[in-house]
C-alpha cells in the first residue's frame, strides 16, 4: 500500500505534465497566436514563466516523490533522521527563488510600461483617438469622431469625451480600427464596471464607472485570416468583469481594417447614420440584392 | 440550513439513481395561456387550449402550421419516378432547390408510407441529393418503391427548432417561453421585455396601422434597443438571426391567434359572462349545449379565418406599401429649420411639449396627470402615461441623445409619422406635412447638443489657465 | 494512559475538586449549546462548517452543471428555483457562484480554521485550561448564526446577491443594477458584518490567550506551528477586518442612506434616473482587497501550521527549519498587507502602483517557497506513516506547489493583463484554497478527531475519501488552467456563446464529472465523521505518539483540559531524538532525562 501511495503522488504530476504538453495540440491553449506586438511580448513572458515554473514543478515533485519513496522504505526498527534543519539549505532556497523572482519582476517592467504608461506610447495616436467605447449592460456602444474631426490638443479631446458632437458616428458591438497602426481608444462605462477584453490581442482593461481610461494597441494581424465579408480582420471582444446577469452576453468584435477600407467604413457608416429614407433608399436596395 | 443540506443530499442521490428523474427534474417547458384565456368558462378555455395545441404544439414538440408566412425552412416536393433501388428515387421540389442542408430528414405526407401505422418510415435521414439528376438517396431502405406523385416534406420545422434552441440561450430569460415577456429575469428589468403575444412591436418603419416588418425585427435584434436591456445581437450569423426571427414570429402568431379566439368567445363565455347569464335565468345545461354546438360546428372555421387574418397582417407589413417613405428628402439641418421645428414642438398642432416637456426632458404636464385604467373606472396608482401593456411609460428625454428606435433621420421621421405602437406617442401622418416632420426631426436631433458650444469654451478656458 | 469515554469525561476527571467544580452541574443547554468551553465551541464550529461545506459544495455543483450542460434541465435547483422548464436563469447563475464563494470563504474556510481548530487547539497546545475570554468565545460562535441566517435569507428571499463575493460597486451599490442587488445584497453585507464580528471576537481572544496564558516553559519558540499559524492569522484579522467592516458599512450606507462613497455621477442603471454621485468605485476595491488579500492568508496560514505539525508527527521527524518556518509565516503576513493591489492590475490604477504591487507580490512568493522546501525537508529521511492524515498532508504540499507556482503568472503584471478574471485565476485560488487548505483541514480533522471525541476515525474510509477527493479535485481544478489560457472569463453563465470558447465544452463536462465525484466523496467524510463520533475505535490520550501538549490531556479532555498542569521543557518536534530512548517521540512535558540522572541516577523511561 505504501508503494501505491508513493506512485499515486508521482503519477499525478506526470499526468499534469503530459496534459500540459498535449494542451497546445488539443487546442486547449491561447486562442490563436497574438496579433498585436504587446500580445507577443505577453506571450513571451508567459512562456518564460512557464518554463521556470515547469522546472521548479518538476524539481519539487521529484524531491517530493523521492522523500516519500524513501520514507516509505525505511526499516522497521530504524529511527527517522534527527535533524532540525540546515542553515545553508535555508539560505540557498531563500536566495535562489529571490533571484529568480527579482529577475522576473524586473524583466517584465518594460512590457508593463509599454502597456500602461502613456508617455511611452506613440503621441500621434494619443492626439487622435479612434473612438470612445462605452460599456453598458450588456453591450458595447461605440462612438467615433466624425471622419472629418481633427482634434486640436488635449482640451479638445476632453471636450469631445464630455460632449458628443452632432457629427459623431455610432455603432454597437462593432469596433473598427485601422490595422497595423498605433491606435488609442477611450474606454468608459455607462453603468456598472465592465472589462474590455480582446483575447486574441491580449488586451484587457476594466471600464470603471466615472472614469475615462485610454487604451492603446496595435493590431498587426500577423496570423489572422482576412475576412472578405467584413473587409477586415475580426477579433472577439468580450467582457471580463462581472457586470450583472447578462455578463456573458456582451459579445462584440474588434475589426482591424486596412487604412482605405477603414475610411470607407466610416464613410459608409456616416451615410447610413444620416439616412433619411429617401436619398439612400436606392443604394440600400442594390446592396441587399 | 437543513433545507439546503437536504438539497445537496438529494443532488447526490440523484446521481446515484438517475432512474427516478421526475422527483428531481422539473417538467419540460410549456406554453402558458394568457390571463384572458384563463378567464374563459371551462369548456371554452379548453377549446382554445386544444386549438393552440393542435396548431402549435408545445415547446418540446412544435408544429409548423403552414398557414403563417413564416420561413419554417421545410422543403416540399413529390416523387417523380422510382430509382435504381428502393431507397433512391428522383424528385421534383415545389421550389427550385440546389442543395439540401446536412443531416436532412424526409417525412412522407401522402402515399403508402405516410398512411402506414408504424413510424418506421416516417422520418428518414437523407444520405445524399444531387441537383443534376434530381435523385435523393435515403439512409434507410424502404419496404417498397415509393409511387410517383407521393408527396414529402424535408426538414419539417427545421428552422423553428433551430430558432427555439437559439431562443432558449439568447431570449428566453427575458421574453419567456411563451414570448409573454415574463421570463425569469424580466421582473428586474425596466422597461419590461416585450410581450410578443399581441403582435405589437414599438419601433417600426411601417405605417401606424401596420405590423412590424421583417426588416425592423432584424434591425432591432442586430442593433439592440439603446436605453433598455435589449442588447445588440450583432454577431449572430444570418441563418441564426433568421431562425430566431421565425421563432419569434411564430410565437407572436400563436399569441395573436389565442387572443383572437378569446375575443370571439369572451363576450358570451367568459366565466363572468356565464355567471351573469345564469343569474338572468339561463340554465347551465343550455349554456353548455350552446357552447358545445358552437365549438363543434363553426369554431374550427372561425379559427381558420382568424389565422388567415393574422397571417395577412404579417404579409402586409412586409409589402412596400406599408413602409413609411418620406415624400421629400430631409430638409437641410439649419438653424432656421430647427427654429421651425422648435416652434412646432411647442405648438398646439403637434403638442410635443405636453408630454416631452418644453425643454425636451420628458416632463410635460401630461406626465403629472392621473389616468384611468382603460375599460375600468379606476385610476392608475401612479401619475403619467401608460402603454397598452399597462406599463408606466416615460416620454423620452430628448436631451440624452438615446434613441430607442434608432438615430437615423428616417427613424425619427417614422417615429413622428407613425407614432410608437402600443404607446401614447401618436402618429402625426395626417396632422403634419412631410416638411414639418423634417423640421421637427431636425430640432429633436439638435436637442442633445443645445448649449454645448458654451460648454466647450468653458473647458478650453479652464485648460488654458 | 487511561482511556476515557466522552460521556464521563466532563464529570469524572481527576480535577473535579478544583475551582471549576461548579461548572460541572451545567444543564445540557449550557454544556453543549451555549457553552463557554473552548472545546465545545470548537466542535460546534467544526460541525457547522463541515455542514456548510456540503452546502457550498452543492452550490458549486450547480455552477458546474450549468457550465457543462448550459440551459439544460438542472436537477433540484431547476425544479425549485428556476421557472421555465428547469432552465435556470442567468441571474440565478450569478447568485449561485456568489453564494458558493461566500459560503465557502466566510462560512467554511475562515471559521473552520480560525473558529474550529483555533478554538480547539490554542488552549490545548499552549497548555491553558481555557480561552482568556470564554464568553466572548461563545459569542464568536453564536455570531456565526445571524450571518448564516442573513446569507440564507439573502438567497431565499432577496433572490440572492448577484455581484460576486467581491461585490464590486456599482453592481452592488445601486439597487437597480442587477437582480439580487436589492434586499439580497444588503442582507449579504450585513451577514458579512456578522462574520466579521465573529472573527474579530475570535482573534482578540486568540491573541490574548496565546500571549498571556502559555504554560510554564512554553516560550514563543516552543509553540507548535499550528499556534504560530493561528497567532499570525489572529493578528491579520485584527488589523485587516476593521477595514472591511467599515467598507461594508459604507456600501450599506450607499445603498440605504443615499450616500455616494462608491457611486460616481451620471450613472444610468436599469433606465433609472442618473446618479448624483461623486464617489469612486475603485475605493471599494482598495478597501475590500486590503482585507481580502490578508484574508487569503487567513485562509491558509493556520492550515500551513497544522500541516507542519501533522507532517512532523507522521514522518516521526523534527520539523525542518522551525525558525525559518516561523519567520516565513510572519513574512507572508507582513507582505500580505502590501500586495492587495495585485487584484486590481487591470482596473486602471496608476501604473507605477502596479509595479510596486508586482514587486511585493513577487516577494511574497519567497516565504511560500521556503515553507514548501521545509516541508519536503521535513519528510526527507522520515519514517513516514502512510495513514489518511499523512496522505492529506502530502496532498497539501503537492497541491500548494501548483497553487503557488500558478500565482507567479498572475504576479507578473503583463501576463496578468491577459489572465486576469479568466479561469486561470479560478484555478489558482482553488488550488490554494481547496488543494491546500481543505486537504490540510481534512487531515487535521482526522488528526485531532481522537482528541475531540476519544475515538479514532476509520482510516480506510478516510483513505478512500482522500483518494476520490484528490482525483476529483485535480480533475476539476487542473483543466481550469487551460480554460484560463484559452481566455475563458470567469462568471460566464454560458461561455459557449462565444465562438472562441465553443470547443471547451467537453473539457467543462469532464470537470463537472470530476466535481461530482468529489462531491460524492465528501459523503464518505461526513459519514466517517458522524459514525466514528459514536462508534469509532476508542483511543488513548496519545494515539499518534505526538509530542505537543494536547496529547497529554485525556481524550476527550475534561473541563479545564489538563488533569496534570503541564510544564514544558522543549519544543514540540522532538521526534526520533537520540534522547528518547527506544521510543521515537519525546513529549513537551517530559522532564529532561539529564536532570533525573543528576538527582537519583536511576533510569526512567516515559
Amino acid at each position: 500500500m505504501k508503494k501505491f501511495w508513493c506512485l499515486f503522488f508521482m503519477f499525478w504530476p506526470i499526468v499534469a505534465l503530459v496534459v500540459c504538453a498535449m494542451a497546445p495540440g488539443m487546442n486547449w491553449w491561447f486562442p490563436g497566436e497574438s496579433n498585436s506586438p504587446i500580445g507577443v511580448e505577453i506571450d513571451g513572458l508567459f512562456n518564460l514563466i512557464l518554463i521556470i515554473v515547469t522546472i521548479v514543478f518538476i524539481g519539487t515533485q521529484i524531491a517530493f516523490g523521492y522523500v516519500l519513496w524513501k520514507g516509505a522504505h525505511i526499516q522497521k526498527n530504524e529511527k527517522a533522521l534527527y535533524t532540525h534543519g540546515s542553515h545553508n539549505l535555508e539560505i540557498i532556497w531563500t536566495v535562489l527563488p529571490c533571484v529568480v523572482m527579482l529577475f522576473i519582476a524586473l524583466y517584465q517592467m518594460e512590457v508593463w510600461a509599454k502597456f500602461r504608461v502613456q508617455s511611452t506610447f506613440d503621441q500621434d495616436a494619443v492626439s487622435q483617438p479612434i473612438a470612445e467605447v462605452t460599456a453598458r449592460q450588456f453591450e458595447w456602444r461605440i462612438r467615433y469622431p466624425g471622419p472629418d474631426t481633427k482634434f486640436e490638443g488635449k482640451a479638445d479631446i476632453t471636450d469631445w469625451l464630455k460632449n458628443p458632437r452632432p457629427t459623431d458616428l455610432y455603432t454597437v458591438n462593432d469596433l473598427h480600427v485601422p490595422a497595423g497602426k498605433n491606435v488609442l481608444i477611450h474606454l468608459r462605462s455607462g453603468d456598472v464596471q465592465h472589462s474590455f477584453f480582446v483575447p486574441e490581442l491580449r488586451i484587457k482593461q476594466d471600464a470603471v464607472p466615472g472614469t475615462v481610461i485610454p487604451i492603446w494597441f496595435n493590431v498587426d494581424n500577423k496570423t489572422k485570416k482576412y475576412d472578405e465579408s467584413i473587409k477586415g480582420f475580426s477579433y472577439e471582444l468580450v467582457c471580463a468583469e462581472l457586470c450583472g446577469w447578462g455578463h456573458y452576453k456582451m459579445q462584440a468584435r474588434v475589426v482591424a481594417q486596412l487604412e482605405d477600407e477603414y475610411k470607407n467604413y466610416l464613410l459608409q457608416l456616416q451615410k447610413e447614420q444620416f439616412d433619411d429614407g429617401v436619398s439612400a433608399e436606392s443604394d440600400d436596395d442594390e446592396e441587399e440584392e | 440550513m437543513s433545507f439546503r443540506l437536504i438539497n445537496s443530499l438529494i443532488v447526490l442521490s440523484f446521481i446515484c439513481c438517475s432512474g427516478c428523474d421526475s422527483l428531481f427534474m422539473s417538467s419540460p417547458a410549456e406554453f402558458k395561456l394568457s390571463k384572458r384565456t384563463k378567464s374563459l368558462h371551462g369548456p371554452a378555455k379548453n377549446a382554445v387550449q386544444r386549438n393552440l395545441l393542435d396548431k402549435f404544439g408545445t415547446p418540446v414538440d412544435m408544429k409548423a402550421w403552414e398557414r403563417f408566412p413564416i420561413n419554417y425552412g421545410s422543403i416540399k416536393g413529390k416523387v417523380k419516378e422510382p430509382g435504381s433501388s428502393t431507397n433512391a428515387f428522383s424528385v421534383s421540389f415545389n421550389n427550385e432547390q440546389e442543395i439540401l442542408p446536412e443531416n436532412s430528414i424526409l417525412r412522407w405526407l401522402t402515399g403508402s408510407f405516410a398512411a402506414a401505422e408504424e413510424d418506421l418510415f416516417r422520418d428518414i435521414p437523407i444520405e445524399s441529393y444531387s441537383a443534376e439528376t434530381g435523385e435523393i438517396v435515403l439512409a434507410k431502405k424502404l419496404s417498397e418503391d415509393p409511387k410517383e406523385g407521393d408527396q414529402f416534406i424535408i426538414n419539417p420545422g427545421f428552422v423553428l427548432q433551430h430558432g427555439r434552441k437559439l431562443y432558449m440561450t439568447h431570449c428566453l430569460h427575458c421574453h419567456g417561453v411563451s414570448g409573454d415577456g415574463n421570463g425569469p429575469t424580466s421582473e428586474y428589468l425596466n422597461p419590461r421585455p416585450r410581450d410578443y403575444r399581441d403582435g405589437v412591436f414599438k419601433f417600426t418603419s411601417t405605417l401606424s396601422t401596420e405590423k412590424v416588418s421583417h426588416a425592423d425585427l432584424q434591425r432591432i435584434v442586430k442593433k439592440g434597443i439603446p436605453g433598455t436591456y435589449m442588447p445588440s445581437f450583432m454577431l449572430l450569423k444570418d441563418d441564426e438571426l433568421e431562425a430566431i426571427l421565425s421563432y419569434v414570429q411564430w410565437l407572436s402568431s400563436r399569441g395573436e391567434l389565442e387572443k383572437k379566439m378569446v375575443a370571439e368567445l369572451e363576450a358570451d363565455y367568459s366565466t363572468a359572462a356565464v355567471r351573469s347569464r345564469k343569474k338572468e335565468g339561463e340554465t347551465s345545461e343550455a349554456i353548455s349545449k350552446e357552447l358545445q354546438e358552437l365549438l363543434s360546428v363553426e369554431f374550427s372555421e372561425t379559427v381558420d379565418g382568424l389565422a388567415t387574418e393574422v397571417a395577412e397582417t404579417w404579409t402586409r407589413a412586409n409589402s412596400k406599401e406599408s413602409l413609411v417613405v418620406p415624400k421629400i428628402s430631409r430638409v437641410p439641418d439649419s438653424p432656421e429649420s430647427r427654429q421651425k421645428g422648435r416652434e412646432l414642438y411647442l405648438s398646439n398642432k403637434a403638442k410635443c411639449a405636453t408630454c416631452h416637456g418644453p425643454k425636451g426632458i420628458g416632463n410635460g404636464p401630461e406626465t403629472k396627470l392621473f389616468r384611468k385604467i382603460p375599460g375600468t373606472n379606476k385610476e392608475y396608482d401612479q401619475p403619467g402615461l401608460f402603454d397598452m401593456w399597462d406599463k408606466h411609460v416615460k416620454p423620452r428625454d430628448l436631451t440624452r441623445g438615446i434613441y430607442r428606435g434608432g438615430r437615423r433621420p428616417i427613424d425619427l421621421y417614422s417615429r413622428v409619422y407613425s407614432g410608437i405602437k402600443g404607446t401614447p406617442m401618436p402618429a402625426f401622418a395626417g396632422t403634419l406635412t412631410d416638411e414639418e416632420i423634417w423640421h421637427l426631426t431636425n430640432y429633436v436631433m439638435s436637442v442633445p447638443f443645445e448649449g454645448q458650444s458654451s460648454h466647450a469654451t468653458e473647458t478650453e478656458k479652464v485648460s488654458q489657465k | 494512559m487511561s482511556t476515557l469515554n466522552p460521556a464521563d469525561a466532563g464529570f469524572n476527571s481527576d480535577h473535579a475538586e478544583d475551582t471549576h467544580a461548579e461548572h460541572h452541574e451545567l444543564s445540557f443547554v449550557k454544556k453543549y449549546v451555549f457553552s463557554t468551553d473552548h472545546k465545545i465551541i470548537g466542535i460546534q464550529f467544526l460541525i457547522t462548517t463541515v455542514l456548510m461545506l456540503m452546502v457550498g459544495g452543492a452550490l458549486a455543483l450547480a455552477v458546474r452543471w450549468q457550465l457543462a450542460f448550459p440551459w439544460s434541465n438542472m436537477p433540484i435547483l431547476g425544479k425549485y428555483f428556476a421557472s421555465e422548464g428547469g432552465q435556470i436563469s442567468p441571474e440565478f447563475y450569478t447568485m449561485l457562484f456568489t453564494m458558493h464563494a461566500s459560503v465557502m470563504i466566510f462560512l467554511v474556510i475562515i471559521p473552520i480554521l480560525a473558529g474550529a481548530f483555533g478554538n480547539y487547539l490554542i488552549p490545548l497546545q499552549i497548555g491553558a485550561d481555557d480561552m482568556a475570554f470564554p464568553t466572548l468565545n461563545m459569542l464568536s460562535y453564536w455570531f456565526m448564526w445571524p450571518a448564516m441566517m442573513l446569507f440564507g435569507m439573502s438567497f431565499l428571499f432577496g433572490g440572492g446577491p448577484a455581484s460576486g463575493w467581491t461585490s464590486y460597486p456599482i453592481l452592488s451599490a445601486i439597487k437597480d443594477a442587477a437582480p439580487g442587488s436589492g434586499a439580497a445584497q444588503t442582507f449579504w453585507l450585513l451577514g458579512l458584518t456578522f462574520v466579521g464580528f465573529s472573527s474579530m471576537m475570535g482573534s482578540i481572544n486568540y491573541l490574548t490567550t496565546i500571549i498571556n496564558m502559555r504554560a510554564p516553559g512554553m516560550t514563543l519558540f516552543r509553540m507548535p506551528m499550528s499556534i504560530w499559524g493561528l497567532f499570525i492569522t489572529a493578528i491579520l484579522q485584527a488589523f485587516a477586518l476593521p477595514v472591511l467592516t467599515a467598507a461594508g458599512f459604507m456600501l450599506v450606507a450607499d445603498r440605504e442612506l443615499g450616500t455616494c462613497f462608491f457611486i460616481p455621477a451620471s450613472i444610468i442603471v436599469n433606465n433609472a434616473s442618473p446618479t448624483i454621485g461623486g464617489g469612486q468605485p475603485l475605493l471599494w476595491q482598495h478597501l475590500f482587497w486590503f482585507y481580502s488579500h490578508p484574508a487569503v492568508y487567513i485562509m491558509l496560514l493556520p492550515a500551513m501550521g497544522m500541516v507542519s505539525d501533522m507532517l512532523a508527527t507522521m514522518c516521526r521527524k523534527p520539523l525542518f527549519g522551525y525558525k525559518p518556518m516561523v519567520y516565513s509565516m510572519s513574512a507572508i503576513a507582513g507582505l500580505g498587507f502590501i500586495v492587495w493591489g495585485h487584484h486590481m492590475f487591470t482596473s486602471g490604477m496608476n501604473p507605477a502602483l502596479g509595479m510596486t504591487f508586482m514587486l511585493s507580490t513577487m516577494m511574497i512568493a519567497l516565504p511560500s517557497a521556503v515553507k514548501t522546501f521545509n516541508w519536503i525537508g521535513t519528510m526527507w529521511g522520515g519514517r513516514i506513516q502512510f495513514n489518511a492524515v499523512m496522505l492529506n498532508c502530502a496532498a497539501f504540499v503537492t497541491m500548494f506547489v501548483v497553487g503557488g507556482l500558478s500565482g507567479i503568472f498572475m504576479a507578473a503584471v503583463p501576463v496578468d493583463i491577459y489572465i486576469h478574471d479568466t479561469y486561470f485565476i479560478v484555478a489558482h485560488f482553488h488550488y490554494v484554497l481547496f488543494g491546500a487548505t481543505l486537504f490540510g483541514v481534512f487531515g487535521a480533522i482526522q488528526f485531532w478527531f481522537p482528541k475531540m471525541f476519544g475515538r479514532m476515525m476509520n482510516d480506510s474510509v478516510a483513505k478512500w475519501h482522500f483518494f476520490l477527493t484528490f482525483l476529483g479535485a485535480n480533475g476539476t481544478f487542473f483543466p481550469m488552467h487551460f480554460l484560463g489560457v484559452a481566455g475563458m472569463p470567469r462568471r460566464y453563465a454560458d461561455p459557449y456563446l462565444h465562438p472562441y470558447l465553443e470547443h471547451l465544452l467537453p473539457m467543462n463536462q469532464f470537470m463537472t464529472i470530476s466535481a461530482l465525484l468529489m462531491g460524492v466523496a465528501q459523503f464518505l467524510l461526513l459519514g466517517n465523521f458522524f459514525y466514528s463520533m459514536f462508534y469509532g475505535k476508542k483511543c488513548g490520550r496519545n494515539p499518534w505518539n505526538a509530542n505537543s501538549l494536547e496529547w497529554t490531556a485525556p481524550s476527550p479532555p475534561g473541563h479545564g483540559n489538563f488533569d496534570i498542569p503541564p510544564v514544558v521543557y522543549r519544543g514540540p518536534y522532538e521526534y526520533s531524538s537520540p534522547l528518547s530512548g527506544d521510543k521515537d517521540f519525546l513529549m513537551q512535558t517530559e522532564p529532561p532525562v539529564k536532570k533525573k540522572k543528576k538527582d537519583t541516577g536511576e533510569t526512567e523511561d516515559s
